[in-house]
C-alpha cells in the first residue's frame, strides 16, 4: 500500500505532463525550439546535425510540422510533407519512391490509415518517406543515408550502421532472408553501374586532353550526364522503383558509355587519316601517342 | 527409281530433323537458369522471390506443421504488419458460411516446406480469374501471362549480368505471382481498380502510360474525382465517372489483357485492318460505348491508325539509313569491331548488325555504335511515347514525340552524311577503315559483361 502511494508521488509529474495539453496558437521555428530543447533534447540535437538543419533551404520544424500544434504530429508523417520540397529539389529522388509499391500503398490508403500512431512496427501497412528516412521519430536523416560518391568505394565505417539499420527497419515488415537478398542484389546492381562510370572514366582520362575544346565539351557533357544516370539505379534501388534501376538506369548507362566511345573513337579515326596522310604516318593503334 | 530415292532422303531428314529439335530445345530449357538460353546463366538469389515456382526454396527456421489460428497467433508477434493487413482482407473474413482462407491454406502446413504463392496456388480457389489470365497466352505477347518467359528468352537478359537484369523481374513476375497488382497480404480489388496500382511498372520511357493517361481528359478527371468514387464497384458500365486502365483494359475485371490490342506495343507496324483486328477494334468500341457514343470511339481508334501511318513512315526512313550503312560498312564500330550480339551462335561466324524488330535489335541497345543507339531510342523511346500518348488521348504528347521523331531522323541523317563522308576519306588515306576494336572490347564493366552471365 505504502508502495504504491510512492510510485503515485513519482508518477504524478509525468501524468502532468502527459495531461498537458501543447499550447495553442501559432508559433515560429526559434520559438519551438526554445521550448522543445528542454523537453525533446534529443531529438532537437538530432534534427540539428541532420541534413534538414545544415543545408539549404532549411526544413525547420515550422516547415514539416506546420506553425501550430493541431494535426502537427500525423501531418509531418504523411508523404505530402516530405514532397512540397523534394519533388522540386530533385524530381529523381521523388519520382523514384512515388512509382514503387510503397507509395502506390500509401497514395491509396493514407486517408483511412490513423497517422497519430508512431512511425513503429505494425502501425502502418506501407512505408512512407518519414517511415524509413525518420524511423520511430529519429530526427537525424543522416542515419539512412550515405553520400553518393560514384568513385569512391563506399568505407564500411560508413556503410555498416546505415545498411544495418535499413536491415531493420525492412525487417520490421519483409522477412530477414528477403530483406537480405534485396539488399544484396541492390548493391551487386549499383556496384555494375558503378563499373559502367568508370570505364567511361577510364576512357575520358586517357583520351580527353587530345580532343579539340568542342569535343572536349561534348565530351564532359556526356559524361557528366552519366553520372546522373548512375545516381538514378541507386535510387531505384533504395526506393524500390523498378523503372529508376533499368529505364533511367541501366540501360541509360549503357547508352552513356558507347556514345562516350564512339566520341572518342571519331577523334581517333580522324586522327589517324590525317596522320596516313602526313609522311610519317603508319599503322597505329587507337588511343596510342 | 531417283525420285523415290529423293522421297526418302527427305522423309528420313524430316523424321530425325523434327525428335532432334524438341530434344534440343528440351536440353536448352534444363539448365540452371530458365528458358531458351537456361544453361547459359544463374540465376541471382533473389530471382528465388520473382518466380518463386522454378527457384524458390523454403525456410527452415522452424521445424513442425501448424495450421489456422496456429500461425496468426505466432506471427501477430513475429510479422504483425502481414497479419493486420491478412485481417483486413476478405480472407480473414469471407463472410456467412465460409471458413477463413488462413495462412497455410496458400503458404502450406509444413514449416520446413513453405510456398511463395503462385497463380497455381490462387488458382485453387480463383479458378476462373486465373483462367483469363493465363487465356492471354493465346494472344502471344505483349500479355501478362507471357511476361515472365519472355523476359528471361530475352537475349540481353541472359547475356547481362543476372544482377543488372534483376530490375526486369520485378516488372516481368506480374505472370508468377498474382500480388503485383493485388498486393499482399490485402489482396484487394478495390486497389488494382485504381491506376495507381499499375504505373510501378507502367512508367518510364518505353511506356509512359502514367503520364499520358493522367494527362488525358480521362485522367484529369480521374485525378480530381478519384476520392469520391466507390472503388468496390465492378468494373461495369454506369459504376465509374471516368475510366482507369483496369477499366478499359480489363472490363467488367476480365483478367485478360491481351485479346484487344491490335498495335500491340507499337513496336511493329501492324496491319490493322486485318479481320482479327476488326473484331479486336469492335471490342473496344464496345467498351468505349459505357460512355461514348459508337460512332465517335471507332473514329478515335482510326485516328491511333494515322498515327501509327505517320510514324512508321519516319521509322522506316531511319531504318532505311541504317541498313545502307551497314550495308557498306560504314558502321563504327563495326559488328566485326564490338562485342558481339549475345546469345547467337552463328554471330561467332557472321558478325551482323542489328537494325529493326525482326533483326533483333530490342537487344541491340549497348554494345553498338552511336547511330543505332540513336535510332534505338527513335524507336523505343519517341515512337513509343507517340504511340502511347495517343492510345490514351493525350494530343499534346502526341505532337511533342513526333517532333522528337522528325528531329531524331534529321539528325540520324546529318550523323549519316558524316560517317560516309569520314569512311571515304579514311579509304582514301589508310586504304580501309580504322581499327576502333580496342576501345570496344576493353573496359572494366565490358569486360565484366563478357565474363557473367
Amino acid at each position: 500500500m505504502r508502495g504504491f502511494r510512492y510510485l503515485v508521488v513519482f508518477l504524478l509529474p509525468a501524468f502532468a505532463v502527459a495531461g498537458e495539453n501543447p499550447p495553442a496558437g501559432k508559433f515560429t521555428h526559434a520559438e519551438c525550439v526554445s521550448c522543445h530543447a528542454s523537453r525533446d533534447a534529443q531529438l532537437i540535437a538530432a534534427w540539428r546535425t541532420s541534413s534538414h538543419a545544415r543545408t539549404a533551404p532549411r526544413a525547420d520544424c515550422v516547415a514539416c510540422h506546420g506553425a501550430t500544434h493541431v494535426d502537427s504530429l500525423a501531418s509531418s508523417r504523411r508523404d505530402g510533407a516530405c514532397a512540397g520540397c523534394h519533388e522540386k529539389l530533385n524530381r529523381a529522388v521523388a519520382h523514384s519512391y512515388a512509382t514503387s509499391k510503397h507509395a502506390t500503398i500509401v497514395k491509396l490508403e493514407e486517408h483511412e490509415w490513423d497517422w497519430s500512431r508512431p512511425l513503429a512496427r505494425g502501425n502502418y501497412r506501407a512505408p512512407g518517406c518519414a517511415y524509413c528516412h525518420l524511423h520511430a521519430g529519429e530526427h537525424d536523416t543522416r542515419l539512412s543515408v550515405t553520400t553518393w560518391r560514384p568513385f569512391q568505394p563506399e568505407e564500411p565505417s560508413a556503410r555498416e550502421p546505415v545498411a544495418t539499420r535499413w536491415q531493420a527497419i525492412c525487417g520490421e515488415c519483409h522477412a530477414p532472408r528477403y530483406v537480405a537478398e534485396q539488399a544484396g542484389v541492390g548493391e551487386r546492381m549499383v556496384g555494375i553501374a558503378r563499373m559502367k562510370l568508370r570505364e567511361a572514366r577510364a576512357v575520358v582520362a586517357r583520351y580527353r586532353e587530345a580532343l579539340s575544346a568542342e569535343d572536349r565539351r561534348g565530351l564532359d557533357g556526356l559524361f557528366n550526364g552519366m553520372q546522373s544516370h548512375g545516381r538514378n539505379v541507386r535510387l531505384g534501388v533504395g526506393h524500390q522503383s523498378p523503372d529508376y534501376q533499368w529505364w533511367h538506369g541501366q540501360p541509360a548507362l549503357d547508352g552513356d558509355l558507347l556514345r562516350v566511345k564512339g566520341a572518342v573513337a571519331g577523334h581517333e579515326r580522324r586522327r589517324l587519316a590525317d596522320r596516313a596522310r602526313s609522311p610519317a604516318g603508319g599503322n597505329v593503334e587507337p588511343g596510342q601517342p | 527409281m531417283t525420285h523415290r530415292r529423293y522421297l526418302w532422303v527427305t522423309l528420313i531428314a524430316v523424321l530425325l530433323a523434327v525428335p532432334a529439335g524438341y530434344a534440343y530445345v528440351h536440353w536448352s530449357k534444363s539448365g540452371p537458369g530458365a528458358g531458351l538460353y537456361s544453361r547459359a546463366w544463374t540465376p541471382d538469389p533473389v530471382h528465388a522471390y520473382w518466380d518463386p515456382d522454378r527457384f524458390y526454396e523454403s525456410v527452415r527456421t522452424l521445424p513442425g506443421e501448424f495450421q489456422g489460428e496456429e500461425c496468426v497467433a505466432c506471427h501477430q508477434a513475429v510479422t504483425p504488419g502481414i497479419v493486420n493487413d491478412w485481417r483486413a482482407s476478405r480472407h480473414a473474413d469471407p463472410g456467412p458460411d465460409r471458413d477463413p482462407v488462413y495462412c497455410s491454406a496458400c503458404h502450406g502446413a509444413n514449416h520446413q516446406a513453405l510456398r511463395m504463392p503462385t497463380p497455381k496456388v490462387c488458382g485453387q480457389c480463383h479458378e476462373n480469374r486465373v483462367a483469363e489470365f493465363l487465356d492471354e497466352r493465346r494472344y502471344g505477347f505483349p500479355s501478362h501471362a507471357l511476361a515472365m518467359e519472355r523476359a528471361v528468352d530475352a537475349k540481353h537478359f541472359a547475356d547481362k549480368p543476372k544482377a543488372e537484369v534483376a530490375s526486369c523481374l520485378q516488372c516481368h513476375s506480374v505472370a508468377t505471382k498474382c500480388d503485383s497488382c493485388h498486393t499482399r497480404h490485402r489482396f484487394s480489388a478495390a486497389e488494382a481498380r485504381r491506376p495507381e496500382a499499375c504505373v510501378t511498372c507502367h512508367s518510364g520511357p518505353p511506356h509512359p502510360d502514367d503520364e499520358t493517361y493522367f494527362a488525358s481528359a480521362h485522367g484529369r478527371r480521374y485525378l480530381a474525382e478519384a476520392a469520391q468514387q466507390d472503388w468496390s464497384k465492378p468494373l461495369v458500365k454506369g459504376n465509374y465517372v471516368t475510366p482507369t486502365c483496369a477499366y478499359c483494359h480489363m472490363h467488367g475485371g476480365h483478367h485478360q489483357v491481351a485479346d484487344k490490342t491490335i498495335w500491340k506495343f507499337g513496336l511493329q507496324e501492324v496491319n490493322p485492318n486485318t479481320s482479327a483486328n476488326a473484331l479486336r477494334r469492335a471490342a473496344w468500341v464496345a467498351v468505349c460505348s459505357d460512355c461514348h457514343e459508337a460512332k465517335w470511339s471507332a473514329v478515335q481508334l482510326k485516328g491511333l491508325d494515322l498515327e501509327r501511318k505517320r510514324a512508321w513512315a519516319r521509322l522506316y526512313r531511319a531504318e532505311a539509313v541504317l541498313k545502307d550503312l551497314r550495308a557498306e560498312d560504314l558502321l563504327h564500330p563495326g559488328a566485326k569491331q564490338r562485342p558481339p550480339y549475345p546469345m547467337d551462335m552463328m554471330e561467332r561466324f557472321f558478325p551482323h548488325a542489328r537494325i529493326g524488330y525482326l533483326d533483333g535489335q530490342a537487344s541491340a541497345f549497348y554494345n553498338v555504335s552511336p547511330i543505332e543507339r540513336d535510332y534505338f531510342e527513335m524507336w523505343y523511346f519517341a515512337n513509343l511515347g507517340a504511340y502511347k500518348s495517343a492510345a490514351h488521348g493525350d494530343g499534346v504528347a502526341v505532337e511533342r514525340w513526333h517532333s522528337t521523331l522528325d528531329r531524331s531522323l534529321a539528325a540520324i541523317e546529318t550523323k549519316a552524311h558524316a560517317l560516309r563522308v569520314q569512311g571515304e576519306a579514311e579509304t582514301k588515306s589508310l586504304g580501309r577503315r580504322a581499327d576502333p576494336r580496342r576501345l570496344w572490347l576493353e573496359g572494366e564493366y565490358t569486360e565484366y559483361n563478357r565474363e557473367r552471365n
